[in-house]
């Protein structure tokens, strides 16, 4: 592991960290590259880390996986910001941060004296990105929302699972990790901004229009057809790919690389039925009858191996995809010849874990494990002492009156 | 806007590198599309994407076949901050546009590469789109039917990703830049992107060596029951109408018990607590699910959201784009002309 001294892009930024488990991976996007960031938690920890899988199934607030992966290279501080003295503590650290980062929801920082108008008077040139599940104001501004109800709301369930079937929920929590991305990017714009004029400003992020803002399709075919796009199990909209199955898994199907040499192939199997003749050369003609198509491809490759068929099919520049599990993604030569997984020391356990690593490879400021997730209140003492002065005896009594 | 003065050579198309620019020309920054002649790689339904994608953004058409369309491409480098594309790595290094060309004659360039497996490694040439992708990271095996059938994603999640993670590093590399000085290049893998949208799953199966399961509805963050998507009445000839529910804690019982009026079978003493409810929670769906078969989905989340319960309705193409009143209270439909002068809307 590296020490804090770095070289990441954005070294010298300095964030609070005040969200809870459905934001929390807003900030460590910033921590992955160099941000000094600070994950501020209730005393006994945030509520993410009572959220499953733990560490050899056994729960504690130091071993789940959950908190793990959205707070990498973040630093712990408990604080009680019900109480004044946790607030007034908080402000202090607000003087000398960039960014604030909360998802209390609408209108509740301002009623705990952590609002923009309190915030921006404290430190003028404070970005402050407040996300809430639909925003801070409008008709539904006081709805709640987790991420099931978010990928409804933001249109990413209905396109999703089989006609006439109940829409099928996507694989992780995609409206949290878009919304945490969109955070950070409209974050990272206003410390532009706040570059050229010195001031801050406020961000008020809707977690159902950045889901809303993470689908594909939807809006623009939307607007040019006037009719909403329906399930198609994994028959892509655009219509050239479909998941079939296989002698021992599923493939992913491709018609979009060159039908000649796709073609060949099936009918040197004796499998190609009615693709043989001229119109399927035709991009259109194969987009418009995609099923009849993957059902003959399905037939083609219901005897033979998943691996087999995609090593060749890859030969041949076709765009056809083992369908695989994830546990697969740990043995993937490609990710491991690009160093793809990092482990990381967790020496209070004397273990190390591999963890999935950098998102994209920069090869200026690289991304790096600064430091493992934080204990509930690791960083209590260097924070309070060394950033605000605080005595040994004053760090005594708020922990004794339980407001660290 | 935040990135005045900022300019952008953008060599990206399909779907992820044009949402990664999409974000910097929304931002104020001046993003330049070099378009070539590509064929109509995806058919007609493609160009419904464009408005959404390209909006903002100017557009110059370069034959890059010719030395004379490089030297083109090569002075207006020199006049940009950030190179962007999202070819496998041979493409830029044959018209001599790659990064070590680059810096060559703009010392402090940006490049971003946003290719589908990586510019080095064994299958840096694989073939790939955002379908691909979505299957070799397990998110087409996982997102299953009831069935264990393969049934997502209908679309390109992958390139949505893939863009975000681009956006984000797009923007994270100007910002050193403006405090150092100093360039770089950036091989942004779409896949390793994707990979990290996975989640706490990974951890799962690194540390505690477990596979992970086909999703469905049960609670992923914390526990609740009734949790899960419900059909609810028809909307017109429309039959495809569902809610999702979320009930939590057993403040939000009692709340959902009482805006769905108290009826008798809430009673029943294995709905009494949420550790029963969850256990039981295959007959408390049934009677969920008569109760939102008699209500319009929209109907249903405004008296179940009145009543404090997490609660939305499965919102389509025309929910989203003309009902939602959240959304155009917020103004996120932003309007555009086409290139044909007709009118149309982007999300915002």
């Amino acid at each position: 592991m590296q020490s804090a001294a770095s070289s990441g892009a954005l070294a010298g930024l300095r964030i609070l960290d005040l969200t809870d488990y459905r934001a929390h991976l807003c900030a460590r996007l910033f921590a992955d590259l160099g941000a000094d960031v600070i994950k501020v938690e209730p005393p006994g920890g945030d509520r993410g880390r009572r959220i499953a899988p733990f560490v050899d199934d056994r729960p504690h607030p130091d071993r789940s996986l959950f908190f793990w992966f959205y707070n990498l290279n973040k630093r712990s501080l408990t604080l009680d910001l019900e109480s004044a003295r946790g607030r007034e503590l908080l402000c202090e650290l607000a003087r000398g941060a960039d960014v604030v980062i909360e998802n209390f929801g609408p209108g509740r920082a301002d009623a705990m004296g952590l609002g923009w108008a309190r915030l921006h008077e404290l430190n003028p040139a404070l970005v402050l990105c407040s996300i809430s599940p639909f925003g801070a104001d409008g008709p539904y501004r006081d709805y709640l929302a987790d991420d099931a109800v978010l990928t409804a709301m933001g249109g990413m369930l209905y396109v999703n699972g089989y006609p006439g079937r109940p829409p099928v929920r996507p694989l992780g929590l995609q409206a949290y990790h878009a919304s945490s991305h969109y955070g950070a990017i409209a974050t990272l714009c206003a410390l532009f901004a706040r570059d050229r004029d010195g001031t801050g400003q406020w961000i008020d992020l809707s977690m159902q229009a950045a889901t809303a803002g993470a689908l594909e399709h939807v809006v623009g075919l939307f607007f040019q057809n006037g009719q909403p796009e329906r399930r198609r199990g994994t028959l892509h909209w655009a219509r050239f790919f479909r998941a079939g199955k296989c002698r021992d898994g599923y493939v992913l199907h491709s018609t979009i690389g060159d039908w000649t040499s796709l073609l060949e192939w099936v009918k040197a199997d004796d499998a190609a039925q009615d693709l043989i003749t001229p119109e399927w050369h035709e991009h259109d003609h194969r987009a418009q009858h995609a099923e009849h198509l993957f059902d003959v491809l399905d037939e083609w490759i219901k005897d033979k191996q998943r691996d087999e068929i995609v090593a060749r099919a890859q030969l041949l520049r076709q765009p056809y995809a083992a369908v695989r599990y994830p546990g697969e993604l740990f043995d993937d030569e490609q990710l491991l010849a690009r160093g793809y997984f990092v482990e990381v020391e967790h020496p209070e356990l004397g273990r190390s874990f591999r963890y999935p690593g950098a998102p994209c490879l920069m090869h200026g400021t690289p991304w790096r494990v600064y430091r493992r997730p934080p204990l509930v209140g690791e960083h209590n003492d260097a924070i309070l002492r060394d950033e605000l002065g605080l005595s040994r005896e004053e760090l005594a009594v708020l922990t004794a009156e339980g407001i660290i | 806007m935040a990135l005045k003065g900022i300019r952008v050579v953008d060599f990206t198309w399909v779907v992820a590198g044009p949402v990664a620019t999409r974000m910097l020309a929304d931002n104020g920054a001046e993003v330049i599309k070099i378009e070539r002649k590509i064929p109509g790689y995806m058919g007609p339904r493609k160009v419904g994407l464009q408005p959404d994608l390209n909006r903002n953004k100017l557009s110059v058409a370069i034959n890059m076949a010719e030395p004379r369309g490089v030297e083109l491409a090569r002075r207006l480098v020199k006049i940009s901050d950030l190179v962007i594309d999202n070819f496998s790595a041979r493409v830029m290094r044959g018209w001599g546009m790659d990064y070590e060309s680059l810096r060559k004659i703009k010392p402090d360039i940006i490049c971003i590469s946003m290719s589908g497996l990586g510019h080095t490694g064994p299958r840096r040439d694989y073939v790939s789109y955002g379908p691909t992708l979505q299957a070799l990271t397990g998110f087409v095996r996982l997102m299953t039917d009831p069935n264990g059938e393969p049934a997502g994603f209908g679309y390109s999640f992958s390139d949505l990703a893939g863009g975000l993670a681009g956006g984000f590093a797009a923007l994270a590399a100007l910002w050193h830049r403006r405090r150092t000085g100093e360039g770089q290049f950036i091989d942004l893998s779409q896949m390793e992107a994707l990979t990290g949208y996975l989640g706490p799953g990974l951890l799962d199966i690194s540390v505690n060596g477990r596979e992970q399961s086909p999703v469905d509805w049960r609670p992923q963050e914390r526990p609740a029951a009734p949790y899960g998507v419900y059909r609810c009445q028809p909307l017109g000839d429309d039959d495809d109408r569902w809610i999702v529910i979320s009930v939590r804690s057993q403040a939000e019982w009692d709340r959902f018990v009482g805006a769905i009026g108290a009826p008798s079978w809430v009673n029943d003493a294995k709905f009494r607590t949420l550790y029963l409810r969850m256990r039981n929670r295959d007959e408390l769906d049934r009677q969920v699910a008569a109760w939102t078969a008699n209500h319009q989905a929209e109907e249903a989340m405004t008296i179940l959201q009145r009543a404090g319960i997490p609660a939305g309705l499965v919102q389509n193409g025309a929910d989203l784009c003309t009902r939602d009143p959240q959304l155009q209270f917020r103004n996120f439909w932003a309007p555009v002309k086409r290139p044909d002068g007709s009118d149309t809307y982007v999300s915002g």
